[in-house]
């Protein structure tokens, strides 16, 4: 049996609606899964999984939805009763309903229109029921499908809309540093060699004069130089003319 | 037409020549440092002891130097042999210049506003010196002011940065809170030598050194 009282080691079948309102036995609500048969000891183990299950609940009610879903899928029955059944499941929690719906549209939608269709995604879910060889095993793996394929899209859904907008928001914020940063060396590299701050006040950058290839010979009051143009700009100068 | 030809062979040989000597001319060096260093008191020391002639005139105001003057073939004697160097006096270097500073020494308005104007153009000129005309430096600092300045630590990682033999000079020991130690703390990667210019002091050493580094 799958489901494990992490207290008294009372066992449950897969898909148990018992564990939902705690254990009968000692009321305790933790629970532990085991994939196969488990002794009737209770190895405390592997106790992540439990907590998460009886204490939200939503991925039970999740899996119960998805599991009553899909048994109207795989009996081929009238393509009413899901949509019938997903409002249940809406009722549960807005998240369901995304969940239950992303994960399993196509399938109810297969149903519906075609047989095979149906029948070929039960195929497929029925190799990955194959795990289990009870009814109730059968409905625990596809809760548990459908959970794994929930907190997939869970975590699709909400993190996708947040981490667009992050990433709206981080280029924007790493685009004003850089454009800063961009914008600081634009300036530098502007700043002019020699300020003339007022007729006979200069500020000098003496880098910029270093490095600068032309060679300011005369300076003028407007703000104006008199510069030696290198050899090979008029050379380049000849070449265009 | 054999005789062109010799000709020319030997045409092309003395052009040889005198590219082949060009190589070895006298190296440019340059006295570089901030403002009333005592750098044109220093090159005219050099040049009257081994040409006779002065490069320039000296003064107590700032920017009394705002054109690079060169004094050519300055031959200098050591030990038997002789170096021969150019010496170029630059203006000095600095990151602003103001003309009111000129007028506390009784200098009208328009010709203080002219000689920070010139002292302006002698700093870029010396930047650009520095960037292609000059072979080592001689780097003069007034050993009674503080040497950490950004001025003398852009224009000492300048020349560090193009490789130059630098000669650090703490000049102005004759005065009195003359301090060498600083300047040597300031720049402990390079050689420092202590002198006045003004009073011919310890200028023996200077010239050895300037043979030892530029020769």
């Amino acid at each position: 049996m799958p489901h494990q009282c992490t207290n008294c080691g009372h066992t449950f079948a897969d898909g148990s609606k018992e564990m939902l309102s705690g254990c009968p036995e000692c009321g305790g609500n933790k629970f532990q899964f085991h994939p196969g048969e488990i002794p009737d000891d209770a190895p405390d183990d592997g106790t992540e999984e439990p907590p998460e299950r009886p204490d939200t609940g939503v991925p039970s009610a999740v899996g119960k939805a998805a599991a009553t879903v899909r048994d109207f899928v795989r009996d081929d029955s009238a393509p009413t009763p899901p949509p019938d059944d997903a409002p249940p499941s809406d009722e549960a929690t807005p998240r369901d309903d995304a969940t239950t719906q992303g994960g399993d549209a196509p399938e109810t939608g297969g149903a519906s229109s075609t047989g095979s269709r149906a029948s070929d995604d039960a195929d497929g879910h029925d190799s990955a029921d194959e795990t289990a060889a009870d009814a109730d095993a059968d409905v625990e793996d596809t809760a548990q499908a459908s959970a794994r394929s929930e907190m997939v899209t869970d975590d699709d859904l909400p993190e996708r809309p947040p981490s667009e907008g992050r990433v709206v928001k981080e280029p924007d914020a790493d685009a004003d540093e850089p454009d800063m940063a961009a914008l600081r060396e634009e300036l530098n590299e502007q700043f002019e060699s020699i300020k003339v701050l007022a007729p006979g006040q200069y500020e000098l950058n003496l880098m910029e004069l270093y490095d600068r290839e032309e060679y300011i010979i005369a300076l003028q009051e407007n703000g104006r130089y008199v510069i030696e143009v290198p050899e090979t700009f008029a050379g380049s100068d000849r070449r265009e003319e | 037409m054999g005789l062109f030809a010799d000709l020319r062979d030997s045409i092309s040989a003395v052009t040889a020549k005198l590219f082949a000597g060009e190589s070895e001319d006298p190296k440019r060096i340059g006295i570089y440092g901030p403002p009333n260093a005592g750098k044109t008191t220093l090159a005219n020391r050099i040049a009257r002891d081994w040409t006779g002639d002065a490069v320039g005139p000296e003064s107590h105001i700032p920017h009394e130097t705002r054109r690079a003057r060169r004094k050519e073939n300055v031959e200098i004697e050591r030990d038997g042999h002789t170096v021969s160097i150019d010496i170029v006096d630059t203006p000095g270097v600095t990151t602003k210049v103001d003309y009111e500073e000129f007028l506390d020494h009784d200098m009208e308005k328009d010709e203080a506003v002219r000689r920070s104007r010139e002292a302006t153009e002698g700093v870029a000129e010396a930047m650009h010196w520095l960037r292609e005309d000059v072979d080592g430096v001689i780097y003069v600092l007034d050993s009674t002011t503080d040497p950490f300045t950004q001025v003398n630590t852009m224009l000492i990682g300048i020349i560090e940065s193009r490789d130059l033999p630098v000669l650090i000079l703490a000049n102005k020991t004759d005065l009195e809170d003359s301090n060498v130690q600083r300047i040597r703390n300031a720049f402990p990667q390079h050689e420092t030598i202590e002198l006045s210019a003004l009073e011919g002091e310890n200028m023996d050493e200077v010239y050895d050194r300037i043979a030892e580094k530029f020769g």
